[in-house]
């Protein structure tokens, strides 16, 4: 347990004391949704436009600072430092509840300003709401261990994107529907979806919990 | 065990029979013959697929000399896999050409095929990424393991969710196949047919792959 | 008690061989070094030693009271440093060593060696800020801290000023009795520091 909270405190100590990689990454969401607003120039959209913009724009926000906490230990040469002092038991549950961390907060500057600036409204706004944190989490799941495999693998680019956006897709796919029925109010709207999306993220959860010993330890 | 040299007799009996024997289908004529290729050649890509899985799964467990060998097979299946996903996709489409009147349909089916070949590509860009990493075998692996996880999610929840145009698979155990006799013996003759092919060439790329692996091994003990 | 054994360790990258059937073994209250040319494989053998590489063939054997650990304890067990071994640089030097400390070490060891190799007034700096030596003082403070039984060092020397080698090589001598030291290393006064060791030569070609 202290291993745990000692390494959350020290990665969001390490971030936000470099201040540039985290405000890039709320800058790219910020900026992403704002453009994205003016382009629209207030045309309005069906419900299901929205949902697909708006996860689109969380998807590449995501792909833009997931990986970051691993491939950071790996380009500041941390990463023997790290190995050296917690199992990797403790070094995984730390940084998938960073990244939930982060990505929940994310997902909290895109949606309030998604939603002023194209004046769109959910009828459902609880469930727009649990499905778009669920959604979130779940993507933070799969990119944690991914991202351990991709600072791995030297870091570079787009292969992080490329490897988690088949296995984000189903994600995606769930909470854009999910998310539309939310907007437009459907009767059919449920939070079976949302169950599924977290229960996916335990699942993935738990097997990269097993698994990412084999990724971090030679 | 040379059982996969049957195939040798099967697969010219198959070709015969699915052009010639199994009779032209009620609406589509002799175009569903495509039949007897289609679904064998995706089953192999998912059984390719499983295959890597396991061996991965296995690679993970059991940490000893024969984890070279091992990893040689899961990225020979894996290999397999892909070209069997392209085949599948490809011949899919000219199915639903013929079917439905255009190549692609966004049909669910045809996604989940299509995230399947993307799944395949991105195993092969992070092994290359990963070219000289000790731990290369290892981390492909759970890579592997995380993808054959997340397959059957994605593959159950589109049949369940959303309509599909592609007619009820085999797998769905309460569907009953409206097929004549004569055409399910072919598919099924089909089927095996394939799952002998494959195992003939995943032979064949293993035993390759293990003559690679002892010539390395005398170099190094020089 | 602990001993750590050696046995036909050979390790290799890919084409290219590193060494090849070493076997020695090393006791509590033993020093030992690992010498050899730039590339060599000291840094190496010595990862490989703590666990944290596996060698290509060969086994390495820890034994504590004659009960063998498995390898995922050996770093319960060790402290280890290295050029390779870099604390965080937007953390302070303090964090850093807090960061590492296990629960038996209080506020008052760390501030004693601090004292001790004379880094003790930028504590509270970011280690950005420091030079390679304060650095190097750092990471030996950081493999030391938890009062390991068996400790690794990676050119320990490696950026020390003349006062910063006089401490530590006085530190290591007063760790000696009940430890196990290993020091990877090219520099003489550090190989004098130790009772026996191996130099990596064409004899493990």
């Amino acid at each position: 347990m202290t291993g745990i909270y000692k390494n959350l405190r020290k990665d969001f100590l390490v971030e936000f004391r470099n201040r540039s990689a985290v405000n890039i990454s709320f800058a790219f969401a910020v900026i992403t949704t704002m453009s994205i607003s003016l382009v629209a120039g207030g045309t309005s959209f069906e419900p299901h436009i929205h949902a697909i913009l708006i996860w689109m724009i969380i998807f590449f926000s995501g792909m833009n600072g997931l990986a970051h906490t691993f491939i950071r230990e790996e380009d500041e040469k941390n990463a023997l430092f790290l190995r050296l002092a917690y199992s990797p038991e403790d070094i995984f549950i730390s940084k998938l509840l960073f990244n939930i961390i982060f990505f929940t907060g994310i997902i909290s500057v895109i949606c309030p300003l998604y939603l002023f600036f194209l004046q769109a409204r959910p009828l459902i706004p609880q469930l727009f709401i649990a499905t778009a944190f669920s959604g979130g989490l779940a993507i933070a799941s799969i990119t944690t261990i991914l991202g351990a495999m991709v600072s791995k693998a030297g870091g570079k680019g787009s292969l992080f994107t490329v490897l988690s956006f088949p296995l984000i897709l189903p994600v995606m796919w769930v909470s854009i529907t999910n998310t539309a029925l939310s907007i437009e109010g459907a009767e059919s709207a449920d939070y079976r979806n949302v169950l599924f999306l977290i229960a996916f993220s335990g699942i993935i959860a738990c097997i990269s919990y097993l698994l990412f010993r084999y990724i971090w330890v030679e | 065990m040379k059982i996969h040299r049957l195939v040798y007799i099967l697969m010219p009996l198959v070709i015969y029979m699915s052009f010639l024997w199994a009779p032209s289908a009620a609406i589509l004529g002799d175009a569903s013959r495509i039949i007897y290729y289609h679904v064998p050649v995706a089953w192999v890509a998912v059984i390719a697929f499983i295959v890597a899985g396991v061996e991965s799964i296995i690679i993970i467990i059991k940490n000893d000399e024969q984890s070279l060998m091992r990893e040689e097979r899961a990225y020979n299946t894996t290999l397999i896999g892909l070209v069997f996903t392209i085949l599948a996709l490809v011949t899919g489409a000219i199915w639903a050409n013929l079917s439905w009147g255009s190549y692609w349909n966004w049909d669910p089916r045809q996604i989940s095929i299509v995230i399947l070949l993307l799944i395949y590509i991105a195993y092969f860009s992070l092994n290359s990424a990963l070219e000289g990493n000790e731990s290369k075998g290892k981390i492909s692996s759970v890579y592997l393991i995380l993808a054959m996880v997340v397959m059957p999610l994605f593959v159950f929840i589109i049949p369940r969710v959303y309509d599909s145009l592609h007619p009820d698979t085999i797998i769905n155990a309460d569907k009953k196949m409206h097929l004549e006799e004569a055409m399910k013996i072919t598919l099924f003759t089909s089927m095996g047919a394939f799952t002998l092919l494959y195992i003939y060439i995943y032979n064949i790329m293993n035993r390759i792959s293990a003559v690679k692996i002892k010539i390395r091994e005398k170099r190094h003990a020089l | 008690m602990i001993k750590i054994g050696a046995d036909s360790v050979t390790k290799r990258f890919g084409e290219h061989l590193l060494f090849r059937n070493l076997a020695f073994s090393a006791e509590s209250g033993e020093s030992f070094y690992i010498t050899g040319a730039n590339g060599s494989g000291k840094s190496t053998l010595l990862q490989i030693l703590a666990g944290i590489q596996r060698p290509y063939s060969g086994h390495v054997t820890w034994e504590k009271n004659n009960v063998t650990i498995i390898p995922d304890d050996y770093l319960k067990y060790s402290g280890f440093t290295g050029p390779q071994v870099n604390p965080y640089e937007m953390l302070t030097a303090l964090e850093n060593i807090e960061f590492v400390s296990g629960p038996d070490v209080d506020l008052h060891n760390v501030n004693e060696l601090l004292e001790r190799f004379g880094i003790y007034k930028e504590r509270n700096r970011q280690v950005k800020f420091f030079s390679s030596g304060m650095k190097q003082r750092l990471r030996i403070i950081n493999a030391i801290i938890n009062d390991p039984p068996v400790i690794f060092l990676d050119e320990p020397g490696s950026n020390l000023d003349v006062e910063g080698k006089a401490i530590l090589y006085s530190f290591i001598e007063n760790l000696k009795p009940g430890k196990i030291i290993f020091i990877a290393t090219n520099e003489p006064d550090e190989i004098k520091l130790c009772s026996r060791g191996i130099v990596l030569d064409d004899r493990y070609l």
